[in-house]
């Protein structure tokens, strides 16, 4: 009762600050929009008959292997989002005394139904989504209805959202539970440890030696089996980038820093170095869609090379290129959207020391260029890591395509540089909130 | 007004910063009911009021923070008087750069920065390269006593240090004037008496101008001059003078 009475009055006080429901509410909509598309991406794909309906249905699992990551990445933002701009008030409450499970209680039924809130504005968006989704052609004919899934899809997809909101709330504030001060004190993020860059080493020798083998896959299992086995190496690489990844930023930041001349590069390499792991979250993801990138470049020659048989295998490698298509532009738009509201975020946790750093004379600019350089340049590290660490999982196809479809180089660079853009529009997207917490020095007086 | 103008109205002006007749409205509530201040180089005054008296208003107002609705604010500089109020948001975010210094309550240093990086910051605003930067930021701190921690993050300083490498910032730029408001409002009573001698000396001591806004008694107590304001007027000014008097009664 106490508990439903404290969340009443927080949800009338949250009017004063409406950032605090409304983005991760959009975050959380954006999500199941999302999901909701892909599974029925995957539902349509299974409706498939004929010689080409497993590799259809092959297909479509890899393409949910690739957008299930941007789409958790996007998902756990708006999770720490939801939880994150809460803290700072449960703390308070456990300081006058609150108990452990009214706080934790209280933290759960928010962001639940903020994400609830969030989920069924997503759910109702794909209605209107997914008839477009259903223009699109494979196998010859347009997905039409049965891009449709059954109906239960949508509760189980608003409900899953709900979950993992919840669970994340509630282990994003153990630290207020555990100690009500902790929120308040920012301690150095734990390192990263050098094991890790000895298990990529190995998973990277793996998949190596995995894809150099392709041609005795197809020998032995055919299409079939060399698209599983590109599958184990892409989950296997996709590993890989997770560990290695905190470990290649913080060499570059400590590079970066001695480097640093500027406030704003200076500011820039130290965020990187002060949450390397936190850095790697905010463009893991985008690493991800550069692998991805250099797999579509190498697939769209490779399916040509196919296109060359019969009709049913032109069909397939045209549907590839448009499947692969389709999950990049998706890929990129959820990295986006990630970026943005982790920055959105970002800005809001820290807008007493925004106001503080234009009250000391900081240019706006320098505020902004620290904040945008502080994850373009990791995300440029990540892209050309993860991009060259593609080429070579799959170096034999990746020298065909350089000697007979350049056109493949082409299409790379183009998803590279549509990653990036879309990130910087993310980024300054978000350019308006800095300028409103600056602006809005008369929300920090304490004092008139 | 142009500064050309400003300068040849106020050339007599031999205060370092005023204000004259200053009103602020926030929405229907008055701030400030035409508030006079004047404040000397090398003085220290301190602003006391109860919650919502007008004392942070009146203190952004002299820092170009905001625009007082009616009145001016007059800075007297090398290069003649400005109003500060008449300056663009560009030219008074560099007068904060160059001319004034902040202290506040919470010290508000980037986390992600060192202690020295943090004090270095004012100066790499100003163009200045970083080793001289951070070689001034180790001396500032030098002086403050805690030049150890220079390469320790902000959240493994206590407090106290906190508020010392805060200070040692605010004076980086070797400003005219420094504004501290509430300085010592997150501090025991022990660490806030030596955060206030480390303010006072780094800025009274070295010829600025320092004004603090203050809830406590003792840190007014220790300025030259303190102004008590209620509902956007200055209803009281006691002084060093006073203060000996009162004493000696």
């Amino acid at each position: 009762m106490t508990t439903l009475a404290l969340a009443r009055l927080f949800a009338r006080r949250a009017g004063g600050d409406a950032s605090t429901v409304v983005l991760p509410a959009v975050a959380f909509a954006v999500v199941t929009l999302c999901t909701t598309v892909v599974t029925g991406g995957v539902f349509a794909f299974f409706t498939f008959a004929g010689q080409n309906g497993s590799t259809y249905r092959m297909l479509a699992l890899l393409a949910l292997v690739l957008l299930v990551i941007p789409l958790a990445s996007l998902g756990g933002a708006a999770a720490r989002l939801a939880a994150r701009r809460r803290d700072e008030r449960l703390s308070s409450l456990r300081l006058l005394g609150a108990s452990t499970g009214l706080v934790s209680a209280l933290t759960v039924l928010e962001s639940t139904v903020v994400a609830l809130a969030g989920a069924v504005i997503g759910a109702i968006a794909s209605l209107g989504a997914l008839p477009l989704f259903g223009l699109l052609h494979f196998d010859g004919r347009a997905l039409g209805g049965a891009i449709w899934p059954p109906a239960w899809v949508f509760f189980a997809v608003i409900g899953g959202v709900a979950l993992l909101s919840a669970v994340s709330a509630a282990i994003g504030l153990r630290a207020v539970v555990l100690t009500p001060l902790g929120v308040r004190t920012r301690v150095v993020s734990a390192g990263v440890k050098w094991l890790r860059a000895g298990i990529a080493a190995g998973v990277l020798v793996i998949a190596v030696a995995i894809s150099s083998s392709l041609n005795a896959f197809a020998q032995i299992g055919g299409l079939i089996l060399v698209i599983a086995v590109l599958l184990c190496g892409f989950g296997a690489v996709l590993s890989m980038l997770g560990l290695v990844g905190p470990l290649v930023l913080r060499g570059f930041g400590r590079r970066w820093l001695k480097r640093a001349s500027g406030p704003a590069q200076l500011i820039a390499a130290r965020t990187v170095l002060h949450d390397v792991k936190g850095a790697w979250r905010q463009v893991g993801a985008l690493a991800l869609v550069s692998f991805v990138a250099v797999f579509t470049g190498i697939g769209v020659a490779f399916t040509h090379v196919m296109g060359s048989e019969d009709a049913a295998s032109r069909l397939l490698a045209a549907d590839i290129r448009t499947g692969v298509i389709l999950t990049l532009v998706m890929s990129f738009a959820m990295v986006a959207c990630a970026i943005g509201v982790n920055q959105a975020a970002g800005i809001l946790d820290r807008r007493s020391l925004y106001v503080s750093l234009d009250r000391i004379g900081m240019p706006f600019t320098v505020m902004d260029s620290a904040r945008r350089r502080a994850v373009l340049a990791p995300l440029l590290v990540v892209t050309v890591g993860s991009a060259t660490a593609a080429a070579l999982v799959l170096f034999p196809l990746t020298g065909y395509t350089l000697l007979l479809q350049p056109l493949g180089l082409a299409v790379i660079a183009g998803c590279l540089a549509l990653g990036i853009g879309l990130v910087w529009a993310g980024l300054a997207a978000t350019r308006p909130v800095l300028r409103r917490v600056v602006g809005e020095a008369s929300a920090t007086l304490p004092d008139r | 007004m142009c500064e050309a103008s400003v300068a040849r109205k106020h050339g007599g002006m031999h205060n370092l910063i005023e204000a004259r007749s200053l009103f602020k409205d926030f929405g229907p509530t008055r701030a400030l009911r035409g508030v006079d201040l004047a404040v000397a180089p090398g003085e220290s005054v301190a602003i006391m009021g109860p919650s919502g008296s007008g004392k942070t208003t009146l203190l952004h107002c002299l820092a170009g923070i905001e625009r007082p609705g009616a009145g001016e604010v007059l800075l007297r500089t090398t290069a003649g008087v400005v109003e500060v109020a008449a300056l663009s948001d560009r030219r008074r975010s560099e007068l904060r750069r160059t001319t004034f210094g902040f202290v506040f309550q919470q010290g508000l240093l980037l986390p992600e920065l060192t202690a020295g990086e943090n004090v270095a910051l004012p100066l790499l605003l100003l163009g200045q390269g970083r080793s001289d930067a951070e070689a001034e930021a180790l001396r500032l701190l030098q002086l403050l006593g805690i030049s150890d921690k220079a390469t320790a993050r902000i959240g493994e300083l206590s407090g106290g240090q906190q508020q010392r490498v805060a200070i040692a910032r605010a004076q980086a730029a070797q400003p005219a004037v420094v504004f501290a408001d509430e300085p010592t409002g997150a501090l025991d009573s022990v660490t806030s008496t030596e955060v206030m001698t480390a303010l006072l000396a780094s800025t009274v001591g070295s010829g600025r101008a320092l004004i603090v806004v203050t809830h406590d008694a003792g840190v007014a107590a220790r300025c030259d001059r303190t102004l008590h304001m209620a509902d956007g007027v200055i209803v009281e000014t006691s002084g060093v003078a006073e203060r000996a008097q009162a004493e000696a009664s």
